[in-house]
């Protein structure tokens, strides 16, 4: 276990400055040096030549917020692993490697069992395809028949 | 030194962040600035030597949950809808002038006793030092599997709750 | 092995006199002034060279993909159309900067901002020599994934804060693609931890060798399979074709991108180009075995004991031999990136998920599983020391 100082953080800090510092660079000499001319047109949408209809919020279809579910489970699955991982030779070395590998083969297979539910029932499908029931079927068939 | 500024500027966020987002009228501002407060969390981690909790914090929240709440936002109606829908001009405030001078008092007189009675531990405090910082992933590691290997598993089990939950919510209606 | 380059230079004489002289000057310690100045230098230094790479990987670009259309790509600017990038920047610079009459003014900003901020703090980790990483951090590569997805935030603030249609629909798909694909990249990464023993790139590359047989990519099956599970989400998560449909031309108007001008659009690109290096350079560190020279020329020995040159000229030898070794493996993971970009056609956008969640994401979890198993069945050795321990006698061989 190396003990650090805090100084280890200083690139971080020092490299996101040097982004904001670059932006506005950027868009300041870009201010000095572009035509600033705005008019109506210009600053319509972009709707390939047409004249844009209607605001741009449409109803968004909710597998958007399902994928985004199905993310931060596995986001958190994901880290709650890392210092398992990051321990696991040192424990196959002492020879305890037992241990790690059944807690983490039951880990794992807890969320299998839910990526297997969310495919069986699925919620994975981005375009979600459904089963009519049966007298749905023969009223669609009555209807065919009739017409 | 370094510590010092990393600590205001982590600071500084977290806390200009929350005020932004209470006080902005505007739904995914204040999602952003959620993302601005969270970012502050994670360097106040890593200035008290959390170093794993820092990057767990960026990867779960800046990374996943900030995402989650934006989408919500976005299915729910985006935020460009500023107007007041029911017609209410002024927020009411809630409770009578009497509450809140009785609540006021109240205030004083817990934080006092809480304080008297913090006072004794406080007359002895020195700055100590501090140890030194050490990777806290190994003991993370080493603790998830040996003394809290039941909450490791279970906290797998409370995650397939989760993962199942919001499936069975955002499924469609049936009919 | 040093935390960080200040460590690294301090093993030197002439480092440390110089900061004694300097304290001397100054009248107070001045260590901590001397790392803050190595830190700035450094990290100006690689913040330099990135914009580089990326206006040369547009380049780049371009003359590739001319070679495989068969046509001739830029060759006005400069030798060989060298100059190209630079013009494309000056270009950048003098368009007007339109901004829409409906959109978001500070999201609309802030958006190339998070970009930039995401891929530039990505630098900081990323081991370009065993004395160059900027820092080494213990949590390495944990945090390179935890802000690499500040990218995916602002992807969707883009498209969200120019408020047209296009843009939406493009910020949204870029922003579910982004995520999603996160999945089969962190549990691929967390299979690499599970064989390195620890979670920075000093710990992965340094557990690796020089030489082909003993990088990650040929150290069990599964680690095969994995490498290119790692390379297909690698390139989702930059939105590279084959899965850019987030800013697909031909049918989103250039998605989330549609509403930026000028400058604006400069910075998304850049931010986009290095993204791409700094994901080529994780994927060679952990499984191309990263700054790794064979022989073992770069940790300087070779050249301080056998030729006699000093020290502080021996082991800077040996550094740049490993800064060519990284550059070289991760340029040609690049070159790869862009000639899979002009080869295949675009992904559907339900395909793109498919692959994602039906395909990706069970390879990596077997992928995950199987190589617990293995480096617990086999001691974490290769197949290749497997292989010899059962061919041969008792070799007394280390990794």
């Amino acid at each position: 276990m190396t003990s650090y100082t805090l100084d280890v953080y200083m690139p971080v800090i020092i490299l996101m400055a040097l982004a904001v510092g670059l932006v506005v660079v950027a868009v300041f000499v870009a201010q000095v040096l572009r035509p600033f001319k705005p008019s109506a047109l210009k600053e319509q949408a972009y709707e390939c030549g047409e004249d844009p209809v209607g605001t741009a919020w449409s109803n968004f279809n909710v597998r958007f917020y399902v994928v985004s579910l199905v993310f931060i489970v596995f986001d958190v699955e994901g880290a709650l692993m890392f210092p398992v991982a990051a321990i696991f030779r040192k424990f196959v070395a002492i020879g305890e490697g037992a241990v790690l590998v059944g807690s983490l083969l039951v880990f794992i297979s807890v969320l299998v069992f839910g990526i297997i539910y969310c495919w069986s029932k699925g919620d994975l499908d981005w375009v979600r395809s459904f089963q009519l029931s049966e007298d749905q079927v023969n009223q669609l068939k009555g209807i065919e028949e009739k017409a | 030194m370094f510590e010092n500024i990393l600590f205001f500027l982590s600071a500084a966020l977290c806390i200009i962040g929350a005020a932004g987002v209470v006080f902005s009228k505007n739904l995914m501002h204040a999602c952003v600035l959620l993302l601005a407060s969270l970012f502050g969390i994670a360097g106040l981690y890593a200035v008290i030597g959390a170093d794993f909790l820092a990057a767990a914090q960026l990867v779960i929240y800046a990374g996943g949950v900030v995402i989650l709440m934006l989408f919500a936002v976005m299915l729910t109606g985006g935020s460009s809808d500023n107007s007041n829908k029911f017609g209410i001009e002024k927020i009411p405030a809630m409770g009578s002038t009497k509450t809140y001078v009785i609540a006021g008092f109240s205030v004083l007189v817990i934080s006092f006793t809480v304080l008297k009675l913090m006072a004794n531990f406080m007359k002895s405090y020195t700055k100590g030092e501090l140890p030194a910082f050490s990777s806290t992933v190994e003991k993370i590691g080493t603790l998830l599997v040996t003394d809290h290997v039941l909450a490791f598993e279970i906290s797998s089990i409370l995650l397939l709750g989760a993962l199942v939950g919001a499936a069975v919510i955002a499924r469609p209606r049936k009919g | 092995m040093s935390p960080s380059i200040n460590d690294y230079l301090n093993q030197f004489e002439a480092h440390r006199k110089a900061i004694g002289f300097i304290s001397e000057v100054l009248g107070f310690d001045a260590s901590g002034l001397v790392t803050f100045l190595v830190f700035a230098v450094a990290s100006f230094l690689v913040v330099n060279v990135m914009a580089l790479v990326g206006g040369l990987g547009t380049y780049a670009e371009r003359k590739i993909s001319a070679d495989i259309q068969l046509r001739q790509g830029p060759n006005r600017v400069g030798p060989y159309g060298l100059l190209q990038f630079l013009a494309d920047g000056v270009k950048m610079l003098m368009k007007e900067d339109i901004f829409p009459a409906q959109a978001d003014r500070t999201l609309f900003n802030l958006a190339p901002l998070l970009a930039l901020i995401g891929v530039f703090a990505t630098l900081a980790v990323l081991p370009f020599s065993s004395g160059f990483t900027l820092t080494n951090l213990n949590i390495g590569v944990f945090y390179l994934i935890g802000v690499s997805s500040l990218v995916g935030v602002a992807v969707f603030l883009g498209g969200y804060s120019a408020n047209s249609k296009w843009s939406m629909l493009g910020g949204m798909r870029g922003a579910s693609q982004i995520i999603s694909y996160e999945v089969p990249v962190t549990i691929t990464i967390l299979s690499i931890v599970l064989i390195s023993g620890g979670m920075s790139f000093g710990s992965f590359v340094e557990t690796q060798g020089g030489f082909p047989h003993q990088w990650y990519i040929l150290h069990n099956p599964f680690t095969f399979i994995a490498f290119f599970v790692f390379f297909i989400g690698m390139l989702a998560e930059t939105n590279r074709a084959p899965f850019d449909l987030p800013e697909a031309e031909s049918e989103l108007v250039s998605g989330y991108h549609t509403e930026y001008t000028g400058m604006r659009f400069g910075l998304f690109a850049l931010a986009e180009y290095i993204e791409v290096f700094v994901l080529c350079g994780v994927a060679a560190a952990a499984f191309l075995g990263g700054y790794k020279v064979p022989f073992d020329l770069g940790n300087g020995v070779v050249f301080v004991e056998k030729l006699g040159l000093p020290a502080i000229i021996g082991k800077n030898i040996g550094q740049l031999l490993q800064m060519g070794s990284f550059l070289t493996k991760t340029l040609f993971l690049y070159y790869v990136v862009i000639w899979v970009r002009w080869t295949f056609p675009r992904i559907r956008v339900d395909q793109v998920m498919t692959i994602c969640w039906k395909y990706l994401t069970p390879i990596a979890l077997f992928n995950l599983v199987g190589i617990t198993l293995w480096v617990f069945a086999f001691d974490g050795q290769s197949i290749w020391e497997v292989l010899s321990h059962l061919g041969g006698g008792a070799h007394g061989g280390g990794h």
